[in-house]
């Protein structure tokens, strides 16, 4: 599956990267994944304000991929 | 009642978003604006020479629609407007104008304030400074959050 990075995990991890992931694969078990596989970016995954999102759209931690999801990692946001 | 909430790839000129939104509100009693500038020290005293906001295709946008929104349907306005810079913006630059108009002033000063409050912590926006000293990622503060809470 693709997964989307932006912010200071695109930095961390890359933008965008291919990732064998198994169907029905939670997001908290992406994140932990992840984290395992870029330490750099653990503490940012970690963090509660980072959000998952699929289809332009916030997911929780218990979502649960399939095939064809395009997933999204978003640091936490700021504006102004 | 009208709402603006605009994403600026390229400019933003604060004195034509106030002359829109004064041309608007010619009924109303009130208006409250505020700008943004990009600062030229970061809080740790680094020198800065621009900020780069990055942004979601879709998320961001809505994010400052969804913002101006509740603002608007929170408090006694008759206008808000809101435009957020993202991409690269120098130091000394304009981030964002954020605005609301009302029939008295209270209603405007608290909703321009709730605005800036809600956009520093959930206008989808990655933000980093950069200077001759390096590049570092900004996030809202717990003040920041705590800022945003106190609206309950």
């Amino acid at each position: 599956m693709k997964i989307l990075f932006y912010g200071r995990l695109a930095d961390a991890i890359a933008p965008a990267l291919e990732m064998q992931a198994p169907a029905g694969c939670s997001v908290a078990e992406l994140r932990q994944r992840l984290a395992s596989e870029y330490p750099d970016a653990g503490e940012t995954l970690a963090s509660r304000r980072s959000r998952a999102c699929v289809g332009d759209s916030i997911v929780g931690e218990d979502y649960r991929v399939v095939a064809g999801d395009e997933l999204e990692f978003l640091p936490p946001v700021s504006g102004g | 009642m009208s709402v603006v909430a605009r994403l600026e790839e390229h400019r933003l000129d604060p004195q034509a978003e106030l002359g829109e939104l004064l041309a608007q509100a010619g009924g109303s009693g009130a208006l409250v604006s505020f700008v943004g500038i990009g600062r030229p020290r970061s809080s740790s005293g680094e020198s800065v020479d621009e900020l780069v906001l990055q942004h979601h295709p879709v998320l961001t946008a809505r994010s400052l629609e969804e913002i101006a929104v509740d603002v608007a349907q929170r408090f006694d306005v008759s206008h808000v407007r809101v435009v957020h810079r993202c991409g690269r913006i120098p130091a000394g630059e304009p981030i964002v104008f954020a605005g609301a108009a009302s029939a008295h002033r209270r209603a405007a000063f608290q909703a321009a304030d709730f605005l800036m409050d809600r956009l520093k912590t959930e206008a989808v926006f990655w933000k980093r400074e950069s200077g001759k000293d390096g590049s570092t990622w900004i996030e809202p503060t717990e003040a920041d959050y705590a800022d945003r809470d106190r609206w309950g």
